[in-house]
């Protein structure tokens, strides 16, 4: 996972279109996971983190690899997994917000083609001053050891 | 009634209880694998693009049953990523003896097609089939599985929420385990090398 973000942190690039929320919010380790070739929809997960002083709100999400791009969240009704449009997601005043697979997300919606591995989609990333950042995800296989679940980390041949 | 009557009936009331608690109550059993009220579950046969496809094709295997949909953008993938990843853990006499079945609940947009080819992404290995809203709606039933179009969405782009748990069907049909969604990978190979491997 370290590596993971290692490699996470040196691929995105993030760029801020212009001053404000934008600026306070940093990503880390944002991912689009890999979906079967035929999927019609996927899902970018990140951790975005506001060093600012204030809240700030992520309200709208563009990215051009899809028709539709989504703020989603899900909610877990009694093991029914029920996924809901959110109109933001806020990000605490020097605090974060998650986006990991089970909960928030930012949905791909409707492909206009196939993504495959190692393929960075610009994801426009919007805040609710008007800023906005345009963060470079990469396509990655999902791993199950990364899932918020599993809890113990599975490295391999490593015994701990 | 007279007074001796419901003395009597009193009575074995409690003994009824006495008995009851007596017999249920098992303070020191160890916990069970699966939860004690596991729905029926039970046979089906449904629809791949390779034909028909029954829970008796896999007697003598430990079948895990998914219920989903292809348009599911996380949920579904999370959970076969985990199956695949589990599934890597057994060794290759093990793995013979599982089987994988991905059931979609949104037989509208899934094809069997689609679905094969949705499912080959994590293992070449995995049966993704549907069947009519019918036949859905009987089996999900049987097994517990709550599903439901939300409303709003194109015909074309809806989400369906749905129960996201795993069954694990043991190798006389009988099913044995629900997994919640989540369940990391050791844990879907433990599950399975039980089952596998009970007499």
């Amino acid at each position: 996972m370290k590596r993971l973000s290692v490699i996470f942190a040196a691929l995105s690039l993030s760029t801020a279109a212009f001053a404000g929320a934008a600026d306070d919010v940093v990503v880390h380790e944002p991912y689009v996971r890999l979906a079967p070739p035929n999927a019609p929809a996927t899902g970018a997960f990140m951790v975005l983190r506001n060093g600012g002083a204030k809240a700030v709100k992520l309200v709208k999400a563009e990215n051009p690899a899809s028709r539709l791009t989504e703020l989603h969240n899900h909610i877990n009704d009694n093991g029914v997994m029920r996924m809901r449009q959110v109109p933001a997601i806020e990000i605490p005043a020097k605090g974060e917000a998650v986006l990991k697979p089970g909960g928030l997300h930012v949905m791909l919606i409707d492909m206009k083609a196939p993504l495959s591995e190692g393929q960075v989609v610009p994801i426009t990333l919007g805040f609710d001053d008007g800023s906005s950042k345009v963060v470079e995800v990469k396509v990655q296989k999902v791993m199950p050891a990364a899932m918020p679940a599993a809890a113990p980390m599975q490295h391999g041949q490593h015994h701990h | 009634m007279s007074s001796e009557r419901l003395l009597l009936a009193i009575v074995a009331v409690l003994v009824a209880v006495i008995v009851g608690v007596a017999v249920l109550w098992q303070p020191d059993a160890p916990a069970p694998a699966a939860p004690p009220t596991l729905p029926a579950g039970g046979e089906f046969t449904l629809q791949s693009a390779d034909g028909p496809v029954s829970l008796k094709d896999f007697r003598g295997r430990v079948t895990l049953l998914y219920f989903g949909y292809t348009y599911c953008p996380d949920i579904c993938p999370t959970t076969l990523s985990a199956l695949t990843a589990g599934l890597a853990q057994l060794t290759p006499e093990e793995r013979a003896r599982v089987a994988v079945v991905f059931i979609s609940v949104d037989p509208q947009r899934d094809t069997p097609e689609h679905l094969k080819t949705y499912v080959a992404f994590f293992d070449p290995g995995f049966v993704g089939v549907t069947g009519s809203p019918a036949e859905l709606g009987e089996l999900a039933g049987r097994y517990g599985v709550f599903y439901q179009r939300q409303p709003g969405g194109k015909d074309d782009a809806y989400i369906v929420d749905h129960t996201a748990e795993t069954f694990a069907v043991g190798p006389d049909g009988r099913l044995l385990a629900r997994m919640a969604h989540g369940t990391p990978p050791d844990q879907v190979a433990a599950l399975i090398r039980q089952y596998l491997n009970q007499p």
